[in-house]
């Protein structure tokens, strides 16, 4: 008789059954799962249950956001289909079902495209789960401004007063007391050609005219500039595993290179005469969607607020709400299609 | 290891030519009447009567070997079952990984049962979440 097996690793759990035929394993990871229970709500057999997500969230209690019973689940793996973070992975013989063209999956993508992107970062700023990371390349700033520098050391008094000024920290002196054999206050002076951004600074503050300067990009204009030089380069990275395809980075990018596609469509409704602010669902929107106005001093804050935009649509806010205040709508779940007609009557159950 | 031998002896005596052909030749030689308690074949008997669900786990049980369990069960039912899967089964997979005839395979999520191999045992049946499988006996001519 073929029966389960559940290992239970911190708050991840697994769930195995195998035979000689195959291995089925179900894997959840904690961190991943955003507490909206659409895994407890497709589940054929009730095997999964909500834990109570506000008091987890809040309290951060050692717990699973999610429970399985073993004994109950038959690794059928729609929870794992239909999780929109893929916080449920299930693997038939360690291939995972989201990479079989039978198993129905969630249409939902993130995408930066590198063509468009000019690596700005504010999509990586407003990701609420930190799930984008920017690396960019600065041009270099000595290929950008031309210009001639010269310090006349022998008019030069070793004053300081440049290296005090400059803006670009390129003028360096070095300093030592002076002694019989060497009566200077300063043995050397230099300037940082790569650092030098030909301001004339020191050369107007000079006291003894020992600087002698000159910006060629302020007479010549950008002539002399390739504009190549002046390119921000770099490359752009989506966290496949934090990302929730709320839709920040496509909203905020100055340059529409980010594009998200969400797989539920729906509407969020708070009833603001019956929300108390008490902000539990600010703390579980996993997408920053709902947020307090800012209060005045000393002034309750104002009832939550929303912004559909970012909105997926999980539910998590409408679980967490002690006063029922919030309702989650979905119209419409998108999936790759599938030959199941219970998958997919499961799936459209989601609707609601 | 003799009990298991003398089991498949009995049932090897009652469809001599179709054990031979599955088996090979490596039994062939008990074939002959040597070595034959005519005390086990009376077992095996009684067990080939069996309901198909008691038959099979027990003859599994003897053996711990899914192939040759499949050809003696296979060989000794003769009663034909009319498999059938509805669809709301979900393609779990629990009732292929209980066949023992391994008659179930999975096909786009829906399982499929090759009602040839079916010696109407109903594990799957008992183990289906859904409650998707049906299965029929055939009686020949009526």
């Amino acid at each position: 008789m073929v029966t389960n097996t559940k290992e239970v690793k911190g708050k991840d759990i697994c769930v195995q059954r195998i035979s000689p035929e195959e291995k089925r394993e179900l894997a959840y990871k904690d961190d991943v799962c955003i507490g909206c229970g659409i895994c407890a709500k497709i589940c054929p057999t009730e095997a999964i249950e909500l834990g109570e997500i506000g008091a987890i969230e809040r309290t951060g209690v050692d717990e699973s956001k999610i429970s399985i019973d073993e004994a109950k689940c038959v690794l059928c793996g729609m929870c794992s289909s239909a999780c929109p973070v893929d916080a449920l992975d299930l693997k038939l013989d360690e291939k995972s079902i989201k990479d079989m063209a039978e198993y129905p999956q969630l249409i939902k993508s993130a995408e930066i495209s590198d063509d468009l992107c000019i690596y700005c970062k504010a999509c990586e700023t407003a990701c609420p789960r930190d799930a984008i990371t920017i690396a960019r390349i600065l041009p270099e700033r000595s290929k950008l401004v031309t210009g001639e520098i010269e310090i006349d050391k022998d008019t030069c008094i070793s004053c300081g007063i440049c290296e005090e000024m400059c803006p670009a920290d390129a003028i360096e002196m070095e300093h030592h007391e002076p002694t019989s054999s060497d009566p200077t206050v300063s043995s050397d002076i230099t300037v940082n050609k790569d650092k030098c951004v030909y301001c004339l600074i020191c050369r107007k503050s000079c006291p003894v005219d020992a600087i002698k300067a000159v910006c060629r990009s302020c007479s010549y204009g950008d002539y002399d500039l390739n504009p190549e030089d002046s390119e921000t380069t770099g490359s752009s990275f989506i966290d496949e595993e934090a990302c929730v395809n709320c839709g920040w980075c496509q909203e905020i990018c100055p340059v529409d290179a980010a594009t998200v596609e969400k797989a539920f469509e729906g509407e969020l409704t708070i009833d603001q005469d019956t929300c108390e602010a008490c902000g539990a669902c600010v703390e579980i929107c996993p997408c920053n969607v709902l947020s307090f106005p800012e209060a005045e001093f000393g002034e309750q804050s104002d009832k939550v607020q929303a912004d559909e935009t970012y909105c997926i649509y999980c539910g998590a806010c409408e679980n967490v709400c002690p006063v029922e205040a919030i309702e989650v709508k979905r119209t419409a779940v998108k999936h790759t299609p599938t030959k199941s007609k219970s998958w997919e009557k499961q799936l459209s159950e989601l609707k609601t | 290891m003799t009990a298991v031998e003398l089991i498949r002896e009995g049932l090897s005596q009652k469809e001599v030519a179709k054990i031979l052909e599955m088996d090979r030749s490596t039994v062939s030689h008990y074939l002959n009447g040597r070595n034959l308690s005519w005390n086990s074949i009376e077992v095996a008997e009684i067990i080939t009567k069996f309901c198909p669900k008691d038959f099979l786990t027990l003859t599994y049980a003897l053996l711990n070997d899914s192939e040759k369990t499949r050809v003696i069960v296979k060989t000794c039912s003769k009663k034909s079952y009319k498999a059938s899967v509805e669809e709301s089964c979900i393609g779990c997979g629990l009732c292929v990984d209980t066949c023992l005839l391994n008659a179930i395979v999975l096909d786009d999520l829906k399982a499929r049962i090759d009602s040839d191999w079916c010696n109407g045992c109903n594990m799957c049946r008992d183990v289906c979440p859904t409650d998707s499988i049906k299965i029929l006996e055939v009686n020949n001519g009526y």
